[in-house]
This record gives structure tokens, C-alpha cells and sequence, in this order.
């Protein structure tokens, strides 16, 4: 008898169900939902109503903005492409997998030529996937390089000096140890790894030569660096403790600046030594990316494109850049003057020489570098050559492994 | 597989069959026997109550009838008929514009929902024909059917289990059996990130999973499986027993004789369980990071030279795990082992101190094997828990710190159900997901049925009332 | 004889200051954390002020009690976040503990086909890990549109769905109710539903009391399965997911000390409700541990 009341009301569920599913559409307008990271929701939303509002074809449109960093955004947008967002940002290292998954639409043949022509070729080349462009580049700030508290800090161009002073001063030195910080070492020392896409976001093929001696230097180096009692693995300078030099970001250089005060200051990466050997930092510089979602519908898809060429156009950089201070990847608002005059933006700039654009990384490599930077923290420690040697191996076998 | 079944244990799969038969002869005889009402009723269901002047018991069959076949026909039929294949149109992007193909995601749900209607359709047929067999050998005996009202009523008496359990059993139905049957599903198919419904379809690809959990080498989950599934029955054992004797322990101490102000040791210890534990938890764990106040301050005290690796280093995680887990486990304990410990008759005691027995042999002998006598089910339950811990573990590290040495991102103090998380959430890895919570399961439930067969307390259900 | 007394008595003197000694370390082991979070939460998070972030010292330099009045500003959703977890907790606490009264009633005093076999398939579903179904019960949700703005109901829904599997402690407690006052009743023509209102719930207030309790307190710790049907809805999040991410995600770093304020806030009364109804807690869980 339960059983019976149980289906009638599980068909009644059902059918409501279904009946809220239907509905809808057919009228011009509706909402379009876009997920930014929170420091960003008032600006962005304020750009994307007036920017509705200025033209008559925009009517009837509205925005929503929710505060969903890049990190969940591209999670989130996995796990569920019809209820994420319509229009996103992420970073560049999710690019691949988001097309894989198919949260991301080509962008407009008319607006990716604009796009190609107006941004740096680097940051366009990272809103690429194979041959065609899936996204608006927003940023071109995704890099790294140090802060420095100039009191501490004698000589910010080799790492040794840097750790001896922050060691004699009790001070901390943060750097981060995660898939991309850790190729500061290994590009340094003259490795590379890179992954060849298709069209579709598949990974063919990985160029890649870790196991080698190179990637054994830039290993004990990393080793070596973790062993001193300054060091502290880490990239988040709101919620790091007591540092005199921490790699990081733009994105916080505001914070960084109010911790050091008159004492704050920013450097290209150092040097390292090993084994007598110095190496110069080196490291990925990616960028911020605006990305729309695949659309079912000819004119949301329309409103959708127009509305994210604006949100990453030289304008709405620059303003972006006066706003939250992110460096725009747009070549005209790079060269404005107050760009060029920010400190932070100028010791990326410096680093940026040094340095090799990101390409596509599958999803995989991110999780097993962590795991490689805990295990240098952690098991290496007084590793011999032979140990590192063979993680440095099998490290390369799982990267060669998610190429099919 | 039936076969090896039967062969295993013959007399229950025996039983169904012979159930199955009986049933099957008595619908014959429901047939040959039956009127024209009842034999109506094998299609229009509740028909022959309805004209035998019972309407809320046969309107409730035809009411069922109808819901069930419109909810086949018209909404489940579509998912249910390509449940073999979970779909086979692709999503494809015609100019700019997307047109989304199956969704294998809710071919399978609803799918599976189909086949549970369709199960209940059979039932509700089987309820019907056998409502109809009994109206008719009451009619045949001379009685007189109950009328509308008495059925109506009996709701709230004899039949007030239905009504009560109604709700909670849908309720479990939907949002527990079925998802877990769905993920069982799940399991044996290739759903993963690159397999992303909507977008992508995906497939039935039969015990593959299971064989790629079960093998070793480079990329193999073989040796990650065996080293998480170790470290969880270590942590559940030691996160157990020790939260056990130290909570019995510290319930001693405070019930001891002349100790004042037992009130107030209690409520502080207490705390931990009434502040939430993703509060004190993330804050412990914050305390122990490399930069946190405990290093910061040994550091500062000049007592280490470089910060102890309680997050950062394995074996030192697992420990700290385990100890502030101790931290959260003692009150608990202390709680229960509080009531039960003024249980015990204190003569007991009395005549053990006049033989001149210490304290430990009074704990030894008295104490401890009663606690175990009436704790012991309490035990099982902790024990299981415990190899779910997701808090604990999560909220302290997120089962870091993680290493070359394992595959899936997993951790070394990852529990199974901490890494199943890990692939929901970070890897969206589905398939590998579902086939770790069924190992889950598996452990659990072995676990739970050898120790159960152990306890000495357990007697059979109606003996405690 | 006098002195074999005095001996005793030095020895008991002795142990009872062990015991002191101890139960104030543990105290001080078991507050430390719980002082730490308050002193935290009045450190300010303004840079001209102090740090936000993580510090290696315990007592703030200065007190401020910046970190309540951000959260009591219009910067953040605080406030909305903490409203949604405590409709969710009472709706759940209250539904739960209805159904669960229900379900103990038939399990504990009706004989039905079935019954052994309902008890046994819900004691192997609680088998299963809960975090297994999670992307399943997303999607059901979502088909009904309980998601992202709907996510509250959504969320109590499924908290009280399968509620029903719970049943073991309030069982237990109603075994112990004797049958023959049921059996009186029913000879006076009382009808089962009368014995269950009228007589049964009113003699179950510390297993009501206890079941409404713990079902009240889940909700202010569940940040995995909130945080993943509210799909980046920040209306929609409780304390727990939206406080979890100024502890987690990169774009809130210096929010810690507003964590600290957050979680004193969300601490304070159901600490205050616990210590109140403790001694019914402990009943249930004491019974539940005995019964198993």
C-alpha cells in the first residue's frame, strides 16, 4: 500500500517537474549570468548594464553578476554547463579542459580578429585552442615575481642572498611550490614542457624533458630551497606571516603594499645555484580570459558576444586596471602611462623576459605537480640524486601519459 | 550467476522460486475462479472493488494505474528505451548556435526511474488481482466487505504504519536508493570529464573501472587504492579505540571522589562538540600550518630551528590527525562513558577494595569488561563512522600532504571517502568515484557484519523490549 | 591506625592535586583553540590597523572590533548567509524530528510485512558513503528547480527525505516505553494514531528534544553539499560554504580574522542552545550508544 502512495506522488513530482522545465523563451530579452571573481562583481556589473543600456538592440536584457572565482567558475562550468554561467572568467590553464567539455563557444569571427589585432600575441595565443580562438583575453598579468621588504632585503637578485638575509632576520620567504610556480625552476634551468592540442581541447602530444640533468638541478634546487627554515610553501600574500620576499602576483600587490609600507618593493625573479651552477628564474606568464558558454539561442549568443568583447575591450581594461589594479592585456592600455608607472607591473614586465607563455596544461598535470610539491617539502628532504632522479622520471611518465 | 547462487545457498533462492510459482498459481486461480469484475480488474485495475461498492480502495488502484502508465508513456518511455546505448545523438554546433544531442545523465536517471516504475506498475497489478481474490472468498463466506468509511479509518488504526511510513519511504526512495542505484550505474560506464553530459555522451564500458582500480604500475590505482584503503582502517582503528579509553579515562577522573566543580569540566570539554566543527577545526588546522602560531611560536622561543612538518610531511600528518582527532573524540566519549560508569553497582568495587585490589585491577576486571559488554554495538558504529570521517580529515588538511607516489591526486592522509570527494569535485572523475563508494560500501559492510557476529551484547531485537 | 588513616589521607591529598593539575591542562588544551578564535576576531582586518590574514602571535595588538562591523555591513551577504542556515536548521529540525518520530512509532510498536526487511535495506544504505550520490542529487534537484536560487528548499528537502534512516536512537527509546500502557489505551478504544499523539509523543520530550537538537546543529556545518546545489548562487549559500571559502579560495586572502568573527558569531548560540539542552543530548546519545 505505501508503495502505491509512493508512485502516485513520485509520477506527481515528476510531471511538475517536467511542466517547470518547459516554459519560457520565445519573447526577445532575458538574463544573462556572468561569474567573476568577488573584488570584481560591482565593477563588472556596473560596465555590463550601461553597456546594455546603450544600445536600443540590447533592450529587454539584463545582467546578473555572481561572485564565483576562476578557480570554482571553471569546476562549476564542468560539472554543469546549462546552469553555469553565460559568460565567465577563468585563467588560461583551464582553457583546454573547458573546451574539452564544451563550456566554451569559438569566439565571433568578426570580434577574433579584433581581439587577435589589439591584444599581445602571447595572451592571444592562450585564448587558443589548436587553431581556433575560444576566448577574450582579459588580463595579461598572470605572471610572477618578487616583493621585497627593502629593509631586509639587501640584494633581491640571488636567491642565496635572499634566504640569508630573511633567515639572519627571522622573517619568512614564501614561494609557491604548485605546477605553475615549481617551472620557475625547471624552465630556469633549461626544461621544457609543453602539450599540442587538436580543435577539440584534446591533448596529442608532450614535449617534455624533466628526467634529464637539467630538471635534476632545478629539483635539488627546489629541495634545496625548501630545507631552509625561512622558507614556507605558499602564494597568498593576505595570508602570509611575517615575510620579508614573497613570490606572487599583481592581484596582490595592494595587500603587499600595506604590510611593507614605505618598505615595500618589487624585483624580477632571482638567480639560483647549483652545484656552482646559477640559473636565472624563469616561469610561465599566462593571462586572465573571458570565455561565453555554448548557446542555444541565436540572439542571447549575439547579446552574449557583444557583451564580452566590451568587458575585455581597451576601455574596460583600463578602467579595470584603475579599479582593482589588473594589468590589461589590451596593447594600447599597456602602453598608457599609468600602467607603465606601476612598480608591480613593471617588475612583471622585467620577468616576463625571462619567461615562456603557457599553453594548454591537461587538468592531471596541475594535481600531480602538487603532489610533487608536497613531496619536496615533505619525503625529498635529503633525498640523494638517485631518489629525485627517479620521481623526476616518473614525473615525466605520468605528464607523457595524459597526451593520447 | 543466479546458478552459483543457488548452488551457495539453496533453500533462499529455492524459497523465492517456489513463492514465485505459488503466486503465479494463485493469479491462475484468481482468474479461472474469478467473476466478470475481477477479471476486468486484470486490466482496469480496481474495478472490481470500485463496483463492489468499495470506491477509496479500488479508485486508489485505477488512480495508480494511470499515473504510472502516463508517467511510462509519456515521460519516461523516451529515456528508458535507449537505456542500453544512454544515448546516441551527438551535441553538435550548427553555425554558431548549439544544439544539444542526448543527455546521457538523465537517460540513465530516469532511465533507472522507468524501471522502478515499471516494477511498481507489476506491484500495484499484483496488489490489485489479490485485493479482488479476497473481496470475492469474503463474498463467497457470506461476510460483508468493509465499506468506505472503515477503510478510510483504518489509515489511522491498523494500517497506520502505511500512512507513517509513506512519506519517509518515498523520501529514502528518491533521494537515497535511487541515486545510489544511479551510481552504482555509474560505475560501469565512462563518465568523466571528458564524458560531460550535456556536451558529450557517454557509454556502458562494462567492469573497466574495476579493473583499472585493481591495477598496478605507472598510472595504475592499484597501489593508491591499497595505501588509502590502509591508512583509512589505521586512522578509523586508532581514531576509535583511543577516543574510547582516554574518553573513559577522562570520565574517571572527573567522577573521581572529591573532585569539585565536576560540572564545569564537563561544559569545557564539551565545547567541541557544540561549536561547529568547520569553525574549530579550520582553526586548529590553521594552528598547526608550517606558519601557524604553534611553529611561529617554537620558532620564536628558539626551541626548533626550521618549522615542524605537521602538515607537510606524511607520517607527521597522520599523527597530528589522529591526536587532534582526540581532541574532538574525548567529550564524546566522556559524555557516554559518564552515565554508563554510575551504572555499574558499587559494591562491586566495595567488596574488590576489600581483597585489597588497585585501582588498575578494579579497572581491569570491572570496569573495562562492562564498558565493552554495553558499548560494544557503540563501538561497531564509531568504528564505521570513523572510516567516514570527511570533517576531520578535510577541514584539518584536505587529506594532504599529496605525493609522487600516488595516483588521483590522493593524499597521505586521505581517507577512501575524502579522495571520492576529491574526484567529485576537483577531477569531476564520476566513474572512479562511484567505484571507490562501492568499495566504501564493501569495507563498511564487511566490517560491520564479521563484528557483528563478535559483539557479545547482541541479542536478538525483541528481547530488549 | 591513626596513622594508616593520615597515610590515606596524604595519598587521596596527593592524587586529588594530580587530578587537578590534569583536568586544568586539559582544560587549557581543550579552550586554547576556542580563546585563539575570539582573540582573533579582534584583530582588525584594516592595514592601517593591523593584519587580516594569518599572524604568528596570539593576542591582537590592538582590539577593534572591525571584523563584526564588516560583517554586520552591507559588504558582505553575512547577514543573508546566516538567515538562510537558520531557516534551513529549524525547518529541517522540525521536519526531521517529525518524521523520524513517525518511523520509530511503526518500526517500534506495528508489525507489518516488511518491517525486518525496511530495517535491514536502510541499515545497508547508510552503508554507502553520502558524498557517492552528490552529483546525482544535484541533477534531481535541478529537474525540479531546486538549485542555485532554490537551493534552500532544496537543501531541506534532501536533509529531510532521508531523515527517515535515522530512526535507531528514537527506536530505541520508544522500545523502552512499556506496551502494555499502548495495549490499555487501545482496549479503550483508543486508536492507533490516538496512542501515537496522545500518549506516545507527549512521554518522548528528551528523545524530541535530542533528535531536534542534532538535526538543528548539521546544518551549520554542511559546506560540501550546500556549497554544490547553491552552484555559485551566492544568495543561496549558508554560513558554512560562504565562511569556508574566506579560509579556501585565493580571491578572499586577509579574511581570516573575519573568518575568526564569522565562526564566533555562528558559534555563540549553539553553544549557548547546546549547554541548555545538554543533559537531554546526553540521554540520547547515551541510550543510542547502549542500544547501538
Amino acid at each position: 500500500m505505501k508503495k502505491k502512495i509512493l508512485s502516485v506522488l513520485l509520477a506527481g513530482a515528476m510531471t511538475a517537474g517536467m511542466l517547470a522545465g518547459c516554459g519560457g523563451s520565445g519573447s526577445k530579452g532575458g538574463e544573462i549570468k556572468i561569474w567573476v571573481a568577488d573584488n570584481v562583481v560591482d565593477f563588472t556589473k556596473e560596465k555590463a548594464e550601461s553597456f546594455l543600456a546603450s544600445d536600443d538592440q540590447y533592450k529587454g536584457w539584463t545582467v546578473t553578476v555572481e561572485a564565483v572565482g576562476e578557480g570554482d567558475a571553471a569546476g562549476n562550468m564542468i560539472t554543469d554547463v546549462t546552469a553555469g554561467a553565460d559568460i565567465y572568467g577563468f585563467a588560461q590553464d583551464q582553457i583546454a579542459r573547458l573546451v574539452a567539455a564544451g563550456a566554451l563557444v569559438e569566439v565571433e569571427a568578426s570580434n577574433a580578429s579584433k581581439v587577435e589585432s589589439a591584444n599581445a600575441a602571447g595572451v592571444v595565443n592562450a585564448a587558443k585552442v589548436g587553431s581556433k580562438l575560444y576566448a577574450y583575453p582579459m588580463t595579461a598579468d598572470n605572471g610572477y615575481f618578487l616583493y621585497y621588504d627593502k629593509s631586509v632585503i639587501s640584494d633581491p637578485s640571488t636567491l642565496e642572498g635572499i634566504i640569508a638575509d630573511c633567515e639572519a632576520a627571522g622573517k619568512n620567504f614564501y614561494m609557491d611550490f604548485g605546477g605553475w610556480y615549481q617551472t620557475a625552476f625547471f624552465f630556469g634551468t633549461g626544461c621544457t614542457l609543453t602539450y599540442d592540442t587538436d580543435d577539440a581541447g584534446n591533448f596529442t602530444a608532450c614535449n617534455m624533458d624533466y628526467d634529464s640533468d637539467k630538471g635534476l638541478a632545478a629539483l635539488k634546487a627546489m629541495v634545496q630551497l625548501a630545507s631552509s627554515s625561512s622558507f614556507q610553501q605558499g602564494s597568498s600574500a593576505g595570508d602570509a606571516v611575517n615575510y620579508a620576499a614573497i613570490v606572487d602576483g599583481t592581484w596582490d600587490a595592494g595587500v603587499i603594499q600595506e604590510t611593507l609600507g614605505d618598505n615595500y618593493a618589487c624585483a624580477k625573479l632571482p638567480t639560483f645555484t647549483v652545484d656552482g651552477q646559477t640559473y636565472q628564474m624563469s616561469g610561465f606568464n599566462g593571462c586572465k580570459l573571458l570565455g561565453v558558454k555554448p548557446q542555444e539561442s541565436e540572439d542571447k549568443l549575439a547579446v552574449c558576444d557583444a557583451l564580452a568583447d566590451y568587458l575585455t575591450s581597451e576601455e574596460v581594461q583600463l578602467a579595470r586596471y584603475n579599479a582593482v589594479g589588473w594589468g590589461p592585456s589590451n596593447i594600447a592600455a599597456q602602453n598608457s602611462d599609468a600602467v607603465k608607472a606601476d612598480p608591480a607591473l613593471s617588475a612583471l614586465a622585467e620577468q616576463f623576459a625571462y619567461t615562456i607563455p603557457q599553453g594548454n596544461y591537461p587538468g592531471d598535470y596541475w594535481s600531480l605537480a602538487e603532489s610533487l610539491r608536497d613531496s619536496v617539502i615533505g619525503e625529498y628532504q635529503g633525498a640523494d640524486d638517485a631518489t629525485l632522479q627517479a620521481a623526476l622520471k616518473s614525473f615525466q611518465d605520468s605528464c607523457m601519459s595524459y597526451a593520447q | 550467476m543466479a546458478n552459483s547462487e543457488s548452488k551457495a545457498k539453496k533453500s533462499p533462492v529455492g524459497d523465492f522460486f517456489r513463492a514465485l510459482g505459488s503466486d503465479c498459481r494463485e493469479i491462475g486461480t484468481t482468474w479461472a475462479e474469478g467473476d466478470g469484475k475481477t477479471k476486468l480488474s486484470f486490466l482496469i485495475f480496481g474495478i472490481g472493488p470500485i463496483l463492489r461498492g468499495r470506491a477509496l480502495v479500488g479508485a486508489l488502484h485505477l488512480a495508480l494505474e494511470i499515473l504510472l502508465i502516463a508517467f511510462i508513456a509519456g515521460f519516461g518511455w523516451q529515456y528508458f528505451s535507449k537505456l542500453l546505448t544512454l544515448g546516441t545523438v551527438e551535441t553538435n554546433a550548427s553555425g554558431r548556435v548549439t544544439t544539444y544531442g542526448d543527455n546521457s545523465f538523465l537517460i540513465l536517471l530516469f532511465g533507472l526511474l522507468t524501471l522502478c516504475a515499471l516494477a511498481a506498475l507489476i506491484f500495484v497489478w499484483r496488489m490489485n488481482v489479490r485485493e479482488n481474490r479476497t473481496e470475492e472468498l469474503l463474498l463467497k463466506d457470506g461476510k460483508k466487505l468493509p465499506d468506505n468509511h472503515t477503510d478510510f479509518l483504518s489509515l489511522f488504526d491498523s494500517h497506520f504504519d502505511v500512512t507513517l511510513l509513506a512519506l519517509p519511504v518515498l523520501g529514502v526512495f528518491v533521494f537515497t536508493v535511487l541515486p545510489i542505484i544511479f551510481m552504482i550505474c555509474v560505475a560501469f560506464t565512462n563518465y568523466d570529464a571528458t564524458h560531460q553530459a550535456p556536451s558529450k555522451l557517454f557509454t556502458w564500458v562494462g567492469l573497466k573501472n574495476f579493473r583499472d582500480l585493481f591495477s598496478f604500475g605507472q598510472d595504475g590505482f592499484g597501489s593508491t587504492f591499497l595505501t588509502v584503503l590502509a591508512w583509512t582502517l589505521v586512522w578509523a582503528f586508532f581514531a576509535t579505540f583511543l577516543c574510547y579509553f582516554l574518553g573513559i579515562a577522562v570520565a574517571m577522573l572527573i567522577n573521581k571522589k572529591g573532585i569539585r566543580f565536576k560540572k564545569l569540566w564537563r561544559t569545557i570539554l564539551v565545547m567541541t562538540i557544540a561549536v561547529p566543527q568547520f569553525v574549530s577545526l579550520l582553526y586548529v588546522g590553521k594552528l598547526f600550518a608550517p606558519d601557524g602560531l604553534i611553529n611561529g611560536t617554537l620558532l620564536k622561543w628558539g626551541l626548533i630551528r626550521s618549522a615542524l612538518p605537521f602538515w607537510t610531511n606524511p607520517m607527521w600528518a597522520r599523527i597530528t590527525i589522529i591526536v587532534v582527532n582526540i581532541w574532538i573524540g574525548i567529550p564524546y566519549m566522556m559524555l557516554i562513558a559518564t552515565g554508563l560508569l554510575m551504572n555499574i553497582p558499587e559494591d562491586l568495587y566495595e567488596s574488590a577494595r576489600i581483597d585489597g585490589a588497585t585501582p588498575w585491577q578494579m579497572f581491569r576486571s570491572i570496569t573495562l569488561p562492562y564498558m565493552l559488554f554495553v558499548t560494544g554495538p557503540f563501538l561497531l558504529t564509531q568504528f564505521t563512522g570513523n572510516l567516514n570521517n570527511f570533517n576531520v580529515i578535510f577541514l584539518l588538511n584536505q587529506g594532504n600532504p599529496k605525493s609522487m607516489g600516488m595516483v588521483g591526486g590522493a593524499g597521505g592522509t586521505d581517507l577512501l571517502v575524502t579522495w571520492l570527494y576529491k574526484m567529485t569535485i576537483n577531477d569531476t572523475n564520476y566513474k572512479m568515484a562511484a567505484v571507490i563508494g562501492i568499495m566504501v560500501f564493501i569495507v563498511t559492510a564487511v566490517i560491520s557484519l564479521v563484528v557483528y557476529q563478535m559483539l557479545p551484547s547482541v541479542k536478538d531485537e525483541e528481547g530488549f523490549q | 591506625m591513626n596513622e594508616k588513616t593520615s597515610s590515606m589521607k596524604q595519598k587521596r591529598l596527593i592524587g586529588n592535586i594530580l587530578s587537578y593539575i590534569l583536568l586544568i591542562l586539559i582544560s587549557l588544551i581543550w579552550l586554547f583553540p576556542f580563546v585563539g578564535l575570539v582573540l582573533n576576531s579582534f584583530r582588525s582586518y584594516r592595514p592601517e590597523v593591523e593584519y587580516g590574514g594569518m599572524v604568528d602571535y596570539l593576542v591582537p595588538k590592538h582590539f577593534s572590533l572591525d571584523n563584526y562591523r564588516f560583517l554586520f555591513s552591507g559588504d558582505t551577504n553575512y547577514l543573508r548567509w546566516y538567515g538562510n542556515t537558520i531557516i534551513i536548521a529549524f525547518f529541517v529540525a522540525a521536519l526531521q524530528t517529525f518524521i523520524v518520530l513517525c518511523v520509530s512509532y511503526a518500526l517500534s510498536r506495528m508489525r507489518f510485512a516488511g518491517r525486518t526487511f525496511l530495517m535491514r535495506f536502510w541499515l545497508v544504505l547508510g552503508m554507502f558513503p553520502g558524498f557517492l550520490t552528490m552529483i546525482c542529487l544535484y541533477f534531481l534537484l535541478k529537474q525540479m528547480g531546486l538549485t542555485q536560487a532554490g537551493a534552500i528548499p532544496g537543501l531541506i528537502l534532501v536533509s529531510v527525505a532521508s531523515s527517515g534512516m535515522g530512526y535507531y536512537v528514537c527506536k530505541g527509546y520508544f522500545d523502552t516505553i512499556p506496551k502494555a500502557l499502548d495495549e490499555a489505551a487501545r482496549i479503550d478504544g483508543a486508536s492507533r494514531a490516538r496512542v501515537f499523539f496522545t500518549m506516545t509523543i507527549p512521554m518522548s520530550k528528551p528523545i524530541i528534544i535530542y533528535t531536534a537538537l542534532v538535526a538543528f546543529m548539521a546544518p551549520w556545518c554542511d559546506y560540501v553539499f550546500a556549497s554544490y546545489i547553491a552552484f555559485g548562487h551566492d544568495k543561496s549559500y549558508n554560513v558554512a560554504v560562504a565562511m569556508q571559502r574566506w579560509v579556501w579560495t585565493g580571491d578572499y586572502q586577509g579574511y581570516f580574522t573575519r573568518f575568526c568573527a564569522g565562526g564566533v558569531l555562528v558559534a555563540i548560540p549553539i553553544t549557548i542552545l547546546f549547554m541548555l539542552l545538554q543533559n537531554y543530548y546526553v540521554e540520547g546519545v547515551t541510550g543510542g550508544a547502549v542500544k547501538g
